[in-house]
């Protein structure tokens, strides 16, 4: 799978959010994006999970939609532009926005049965995605009992319910545990080794060490940026060039 | 369509989650008010039993025509039940008036008989209230005063006319004697008043007693308000759920479409709470209704689907209110708000019958009064195509706007 995004713009008013927004990810690569708030992280991803709509631009998809490969894939896609076939976004792209996207007075299970069907609920909790998240240990728990990890896992489990075969997330790791962090990475890194396209606004080293590319948006372009591993010198780097 | 199946079913669950403790708030709510409105009904009819309007008269009353008259209203006419006529000192009259013991005052001048009897009419009895606004009571007197003056002038015309026939007819010593005879025939005419007609009562909303009028009244007032009661479903609501609900094919109108309905839900459960003692007390006489007298719970338990419509738009309404507010307390603001103003204006605590013109027009417009005619056309069993559309329009409107809002909050 690969995908491509063409001179995405968006404005509110008269203020242009993004103005340029172009850059292209293959299968199995994680990409961050950096920026100060405010900036269009946040407008930006939701535009690719077809939440908003952009001014104009493209985001084309080639290959398998979601992780299936080979012959389990059931129709690969030749160039479809997401933003012209909204319709096709839930089959590709699973989207886990900043804020928990659970309803409170339900336990996980009622909030997964929304997205999923008994059947295969059951298969991801035994041994799945799910089961790689941890969820299976809070199952019955009321989402308002849980703590800031456990949403966040569950969010994510709801937002992988179609095997998408990309991942956007909205700041994941923003005031969770480092446990939790290294759970959901490490869910992060199964998903790049069986071929998705992870996508993440972060302000967290740990989620760009997971990453191979780094992008800093900044006045609604989007500017690639060399990450050496060491996330201070990064911020350094940023505050020298007055990003 | 499956996703939106789901979300709806999901938003029961919650709703299903919440109804427990929601029943709970409405019983406690429900008990409340009406532990108020039976202590307010007995205290009113009882004050409304022991109720004599009681009237200071000061001035020159020493004519004995007019003693005479007051000493008939207050012997022989029916008035004498309602309106106590006590002859009184200025000085005694303004102490009371102040003190709150007369309802009115009413100032006989000097020479005032001698005035009618001369036909110069030159005299004014002024009638002082107790109530500085303009009340039913001082209308009503207004009223009487005019009548008053009317009987008085036509009975003068009539004597003075007869006055002059009998003097034309040399039978001079005959007037005293006659203008006696026909001044009584008169006084027998208006004690006799009754007789001149029947009144009848038209009522209010279209036809209905008052009991009934109220009735409805606090029941709608209830249904505006149950926004405050159902806020808990509003109370964990993020936009990032909506924005991953549109990210998963669920656009902004079939959201509100699943939430409503869950909403809806609440409020019926809310109503048929409230409907189980109201139609207890009918049934067992406890309340009066003069519509459905006699006929136990039975008129009222056809009534109670009409009232479902209504709720539905009164839902709607709540639902539009909570999602328009940025943030829980001011929705539950804004629902009181708007739920006392509208109620007010389309006449729930008072009958809309005694407003201006143009503001019982608006309150006939309003949300509240479209559901107020439904009900009550409901009520005498004849609701028409107008009053069904107008709900209709209401709730289509707050379900389009509602979506519209949502739309924009995540768009």
């Amino acid at each position: 799978m690969k995908i491509e995004v063409a001179g995405i713009k968006k404005a509110y008013s008269r203020k242009k959010v993004l103005t340029d927004i172009s850059f292209s990810m293959d299968a199995g690569s994680c990409a961050a994006i950096l920026g100060s708030n405010g900036s269009g992280k946040s407008t930006l991803l939701s535009i690719l999970a077809g939440v908003r709509k952009a001014d104009s631009g493209a985001f084309y998809v080639y290959g398998c939609p979601s992780r299936e490969q080979g012959k389990n894939c059931p129709e690969p896609m030749q160039g479809t532009d997401l933003l012209r076939e909204p319709g096709q976004i839930p089959k590709v792209l699973g989207y886990v926005p900043q804020g928990d996207p659970l309803m409170e007075e339900l336990s996980a299970w009622d909030n997964l049965r929304m997205w999923y069907d008994r059947k295969t609920l059951e298969r991801e909790l035994s041994g799945g995605a799910l089961k790689m998240l941890g969820i299976d240990s809070f199952l019955k728990m009321p989402v308002r009992r849980m703590s800031g990890g456990m949403k966040k896992r569950l969010s994510i489990g709801c937002a992988v319910v179609s095997h998408p075969g990309i991942l956007v997330l909205d700041e994941p790791s923003a005031a969770l545990d480092p446990v939790c962090k290294e759970n959901i990475r490490s869910y992060l890194n199964v998903y790049r080794k069986e071929g998705g396209i992870v996508l993440v606004a972060t302000h967290d080293a740990q989620d760009l060490e997971l990453c191979d590319m780094c992008y800093i948006l900044r006045d609604g372009t989007l500017h690639r940026w060399q990450y050496g591993g060491d996330f201070h010198k990064l911020a350094e780097e940023l505050c020298e060039k007055n990003f | 369509m499956k996703q939106t199946a789901a979300y709806f079913l999901a938003q029961l669950k919650r709703a299903a989650r919440l109804l427990p403790g929601q029943i709970l708030a409405d019983i406690a709510v429900c008990s409340c008010v009406g532990v108020f409105a039976c202590l307010l009904i007995a205290q009113g009819a009882l004050a409304a039993e022991g109720t004599r309007y009681r009237i200071g008269m000061v001035g020159d009353l020493s004519d004995s025509y007019l003693g005479f008259g007051i000493a008939a209203v207050q012997e022989m006419d029916d008035s004498r039940f309602m309106i106590e006529l006590v002859p009184m000192s200025e000085q005694e009259a303004e102490a009371a008036l102040r003190r709150g013991e007369l309802y009115a005052v009413m100032r006989v001048p000097e020479g005032l008989m001698e005035s009618i009897v001369y036909g110069e009419n030159d005299k004014l009895v002024t009638y002082t209230a107790a109530q500085g606004q303009q009340g039913l009571g001082t209308m009503v007197m207004g009223e009487i005063t005019d009548i008053a003056s009317t009987l008085v002038t036509c009975s003068q015309s009539a004597i003075y006319a007869m006055q002059r026939v009998l003097a034309d007819q040399g039978r001079g010593d005959e007037i005293g004697w006659e203008t006696d005879k026909l001044n009584l025939a008169l006084i027998q005419m208006v004690l006799d008043r009754g007789g001149f007609g029947e009144v009848e009562v038209l009522g209010y909303g279209d036809g209905l007693s008052l009991e009934l009028y109220y009735f409805c009244g606090m029941i709608f007032l209830f249904l505006l308000l149950s926004g405050l009661l159902n806020s808990a479903l509003f109370v964990h609501r993020n936009s990032a759920f909506s924005c991953f609900l549109k990210a998963r094919g669920v656009g902004a109108f079939w959201q509100i479409l699943g939430e409503y309905l869950a909403y809806l839900l609440l409020v019926l459960a809310g109503l048929l709470v409230l409907c189980l003692p109201l139609g207890f007390g009918l049934g067992r006489g406890y309340l009066g209704i003069p519509e459905w007298e006699g006929m136990g719970a039975a008129p009222f338990l056809a009534f109670v689907p009409v009232l479902f419509p209504v709720a539905a738009m009164f839902a709607a309404l709540q639902f539009f209110l909570f999602e328009a507010a940025d943030g829980i307390v001011n929705g539950i603001l804004l629902q009181l708000i708007c739920g006392i103003g509208m109620g007010y204006l389309s006449g729930y605590f008072y009958p809309s019958a005694f407003f201006p013109e143009k503001m019982r027009m608006l309150g006939e417009l309003l949300p509240s009064g479209a559901a107020a005619r439904f009900a009550q056309a409901g009520a005498l069993g004849k609701i028409s195509a107008a009053a069904w559309t107008a709900v209709f329009v209401w709730l289509s409107v707050f379900i389009v706007l509602t979506a519209l809002v949502r739309w924009r909050r995540i768009r």
